[in-house]
């Protein structure tokens, strides 16, 4: 059925088909961040960080003060001053993202670590309306925007189907840094430390790992992965608001059950597929549900998935099931 | 002065158990009966009578999701959900929407030939708590196999996906199911129509009396009072038992036969009824379901209703409850307005609503899980006389407050 | 299998790649208390669970009293007469003593949801002898007071006893007890191995224990089986069992481990 329906629409206008198509993309890389860091803090705490989705959106709405007011940068300014200007705000929200998911685990989960396993699920709860809230004071209730400082131009184009600019950037940011976590989980001394806490933190803790240590690594690189999301996504869509972490928090988390939460890889390929459903939703001309149905789509899609698959289409059925 | 209360703790101590045990709960149901008139002559701190109104509807979803998170131990994050369907229901069952049918059964208040599908509001609340309840079943049958965190996601998107079908439900293929943002409006008053009001005296019609307030006032506290029978009957029986169980150890409650699925369904499903039972009653009071009214928040406020109170604790929830609904609907503006006198500047309370709820969750989950005021199960069994001195000097905090049981 | 209340046959369970129970046959005579021993990690806590329906055998059957219950989900095995302790201690730690009896009768009790509200006089009824029950229980399992304190408040040796008075309120006619023992001290261990070994006689009851500690089971034994590795390695009375090669040094090369 919905192979069915994506092949009519491509028949149909495979031109648009594809323009959709790298929305999705572009979208499905901003995702990818953000369910990165929900994977890594379930796959070393088992814990759903609710909060996840507001550390972004808070890294979003500073690096979209930085770049307006620290820089003052809009579509005139000179290219050198945008690229340094994002840098700058790049490197501005990573920190503050990664200081600030690494207090909120500190404050808010750390002392929790061995209670029922309901109260950090509850904690993180409030603490994501907490930090709404600080955005809300901070930035207030209504939308904040820059410029659209990376053209809307078409890059290249292939087949009639054009690469914008923004799309390019923000994809081609993207890849560095899945790829810089990729080493570092897999191939470093303190990735090493965090897959042997999230397998099992007291014999990690026996062999000489910092557990504590390491879990805010964890939230540290979370954050980090979160901040840069919140940038990518200022400068794709150029308005941010308080609340919208939330939202995207928690398209990104089913993106990762989606591929499989606690796997790296299943992340990445959960949020390309839910940026892809998401898209051609909104973005295909014949016969799609549209925008005003895309949430139920990925939550009815959440609930399958759960119901159906609780593993992901790249996890692994653990031995003792449920 | 001192020798007085000394005789009076006396007197107190030599009067029948039954008497010392309902005295205070006596007390408290008679102040609440009589509030609508006595309400003037109090500071003006205290809640409207309409915001008491809310206070109670608000209290019952919150004893309802109680039943869900605090006994059985599922964290419901899509409680807004079952609030929004009883809404609707009454909605569908008691207004013009449905304009090609004309059915009338019981209704007041209205000409006979007024299109649309009108019932009793009574028979409306029974009917609403019951469809939420299937609701709750159809919903919990596929998800309460899941484990506790991931139920926790699965709530939630259904808390999502409801307000969404909600607004956007004004065109199934050319079908109006919910009428879309504009919600439906008007709802059918509640009464007990003109024979009742002739032989009994029983209000006709409530949105059109003069003591609309009061009625509604009256009808919500007897709401409330039947949750609260019900929820305390439940926790003492062999359902609750079982619940409490489940939330205290799944495994060694299933390895003593208690059958996992089927007892977590049961609590969903009674979180369900209650849940759909206050939706469908606030609708009726507002005489209309509004989509603005289910949002995903809705839900977090209820349960840090629970939370504030104590998960498990009855009368913990109820406190939680009137507190926080209060805070909502009239506390956070006077504080506001408050703070802005004192500090001479405007502070908008009420804008950082969630915020304060937020961190009310977390503070309580950090220094205080149990909530204000902690399930007590011990006193259960409070008649069993000679263990129960031994009982309160061991326990734990040994602060032999009255409450719970 | 003439009288055998239970009958594993061939059971078999993986954990991706490692065998924890590799087709062992297993048999409890009715009537008598049977002992499953072996050092830590010889598959006895699997096996123990495949029993109770806490993990579905990868292959394999098991029978209890002429009915096949292999993957059966845990209260419908308990429902059939199969009580359990745990290893570790598992009560309702915010339940009072005689909550947590009550919720072992859980299955023999019939109220519902309308009747836990209305409360009728059946159900009245039904309440209060399951309270005097409970009370009968938890003073033949060694705990004659404190019946109202949480479950957690109460000591350790209490908390055992609370534990075998839950299994015992599920009314089985197999009781499993996993390590029961683990924890007391020589005094307590022995006064509760003379508690086991009265249970067939006073209650009809069936036992399987499960224990690392040969010494603990080898008097109240009327057989042994023991495991190694997820494989029976031995099987008999506690004198043939004591005897046999293979579990000496099973047991020798454990105690030089440890």
């Amino acid at each position: 059925m919905l192979a069915l329906w994506l092949l009519i629409n491509l028949v149909k206008d495979p031109t648009e088909f594809f323009s959709v198509a790298v929305i999705g993309l572009t979208n499905g890389s901003v995702y990818a961040l953000i369910a990165l860091g929900y994977t890594l803090v379930y796959g070393i705490l088992q814990l759903i960080n609710f909060a996840h989705g507001d550390v972004f959106s808070l890294g979003g709405l500073l690096s979209a003060t930085v770049i307006l007011d620290a820089f003052d940068l809009t579509a005139a300014s000179s290219a050198v001053a945008i690229v340094i200007g994002v840098a700058v705000s790049l490197l501005i929200a990573v920190a503050f993202s990664s200081a600030l998911n690494t207090t909120v685990e500190l404050v808010g989960y750390r002392r929790l670590r061995n209670a029922p396993r309901l109260a950090p699920l509850i904690t993180a709860v409030g603490m994501s309306f907490i930090l709404q809230n600080v955005g809300l004071y901070f930035w207030g209730p209504n939308y904040t925007s820059t410029d659209n400082l990376i053209p809307n131009s078409a890059a290249f184009s292939i087949g009639g189907v054009d690469f914008q600019w923004d799309n390019l950037v923000v994809i081609l940011l993207t890849m560095p840094l899945l790829l810089a976590l990729t080493w570092l989980v897999t191939s470093t001394r303190q990735g090493k430390a965090m897959r042997a806490t999230s397998q099992d933190p007291e014999a990690a803790a026996m062999m000489g790992i910092n557990v504590n240590r390491t879990i805010s690594f964890t939230f540290a690189l979370a954050g980090g992965l979160a901040g840069a999301a919140g940038l990518l996504y200022v400068l794709q869509f150029t308005t941010i608001r308080f609340d919208q972490g939330f939202q995207l928090g928690l398209i990104a988390f089913t993106a990762a059950v989606l591929g499989g939460i606690g796997n790296l890889a299943g992340a990445v390929l959960g949020a390309v597929i839910i940026g892809l459903i998401e898209a051609f939703n909104e973005g295909l001309e014949w016969h799609a549900a549209g925008s005003d149905w895309t949430r139920s789509i990925v939550f009815g899609l959440l609930i399958a998935i759960l119901v159906f698959r609780p593993e992901g289409l790249l996890g692994e059925r653990t031995p003792e099931g449920a | 002065m001192s020798t007085a209360r000394a005789t009076f703790t006396e007197r107190w101590r030599q009067l029948p158990d039954v008497v010392q045990r309902l005295a205070l709960p006596a007390l408290v149901l008679l102040l609440a009966i009589l509030y609508p008139w006595y309400f003037g002559g109090l500071p003006g701190a205290f809640p409207a009578v309409e915001t008491a109104v809310i206070m109670l509807i608000f209290t019952v979803m919150a004893l309802g999701l109680n039943v869900v998170v605090g006994y059985a131990g599922l964290l419901d994050l899509g409680y807004v959900a079952f609030y929004a369907a009883g809404a609707y229901v009454a909605a569908w069952l008691a207004s013009v929407q449905f304009e090609q049918v004309t059915f009338h059964l019981g209704s007041i208040g209205i000409v006979d030939t007024l299109p649309g599908i009108h019932i009793s509001i009574w028979i409306v609340l029974v009917a609403a708590a019951l469809f939420t309840t299937i609701v709750g079943v159809l919903i919990g049958l596929p998800t309460l196999r899941l484990r506790g965190d991931y139920l926790a996601i699965v709530t939630l998107g259904f808390g999502e996906i409801v307000p969404q079908v909600v607004r956007n439900g004004d065109d199934f293929g050319g079908f109006d199911l919910t009428h879309g943002t504009f919600g439906i409006s008007p709802i059918d008053s509640i009464g007990f129509g003109n024979t009742l009001n002739d032989t009994l005296g029983l209000p006709a019609s409530y949105q059109t009396s003069t003591n609309r307030a009061e009625l509604f006032y009256l009808t919500a506290l007897a709401l409330l009072l039947f949750t609260v029978f019900c929820s305390v009957r439940l926790r003492d029986s062999r359902l609750g038992r079982a619940w409490i169980a489940i939330r205290e150890d799944e495994t060694a409650a299933a390895a003593m036969g208690v059958p996992l699925m089927r007892t977590k369904t049961w609590s969903y499903a009674t979180g369900a009824f209650f849940g759909g039972l206050a939706g469908a009653f606030y609708a009726v009071f507002k005489s209309g379901a509004f989509p603005s009214d289910f949002f995903f928040n809705f839900s977090i406020f209820i349960l840090c209703m629970v939370i504030l109170g104590g998960m498990g604790s009855v009368w913990g929830v109820i406190v939680g409850g009137l507190v926080l609904s209060y805070l909502d609907r009239e506390g956070l503006a006077k504080v506001g307005s408050f703070a802005s006198d004192v500090l001479n500047r405007p502070i908008d309370v009420p804008k950082y609503a969630f915020g304060v709820y937020g961190a009310i969750i977390v503070a309580m989950m950090l220094f205080r899980p149990a909530g204000m005021i902690p399930e007590k199960r011990h006193r259960l069994e409070i008649d069993e006389g000679v263990e129960s001195a031994a009982v309160a000097s061991a326990e734990q905090g040994g602060d032999g407050r009255r409450g719970d049981g | 299998m003439a009288d055998n209340l239970l009958d594993a046959i061939q059971l078999r369970k993986e954990f991706g790649g490692l065998v924890a129970s590799n087709n062992v046959d297993f048999a409890i005579p009715r009537g008598s208390i049977v002992s499953l021993i072996g050092p830590n990690g010889a598959g006895k806590t699997t096996f123990f669970n495949m029993l109770t329906g806490v993990y579905k055998p990868t292959a394999g059957r098991i029978l209890f009293d002429g009915e096949d219950i292999t993957g059966k989900p845990p209260h419908a095995i308990t429902e059939r007469g199969i009580g359990r302790t745990f290893q570790n201690i598992r009560l309702f730690p915010l339940m009072t003593a005689v909550e947590n009896v009550l919720v072992g009768m859980n299955c023999r009790l019939r109220g519902g949801i309308i009747g836990a509200i209305i409360r009728p006089p059946r159900v009245r009824r039904e309440e209060k002898l399951a309270r005097e029950r409970a009370r009968e229980l938890l003073a033949y399992s060694g705990l004659p007071t404190r019946h109202t304190e949480l479950a957690r408040s109460l000591p350790y040796g209490d908390q055992r006893r609370l534990e075998v008075a839950r299994a015992l309120a599920t009314e089985p006619k197999l009781l499993l007890l996993d390590e029961p023992t683990a924890g007391m001290n020589p005094q307590e261990t022995a006064d509760f191995i003379g508690f086991v070994s009265r249970l067939p006689d006073d209650r009809g009851l069936t036992v399987l224990l499960i224990e690392h500690d040969m010494k603990v089971v080898m008097g109240v034994s009327d057989r042994v089986t023991v495991l190694e590795y997820g494989e029976k390695i031995a099987e008999g009375t506690p004198g043939e069992v004591q005897r046999n090669e293979r579990v000496i040094e099973a047991y020798l090369g454990k105690g030089a481990t440890e």
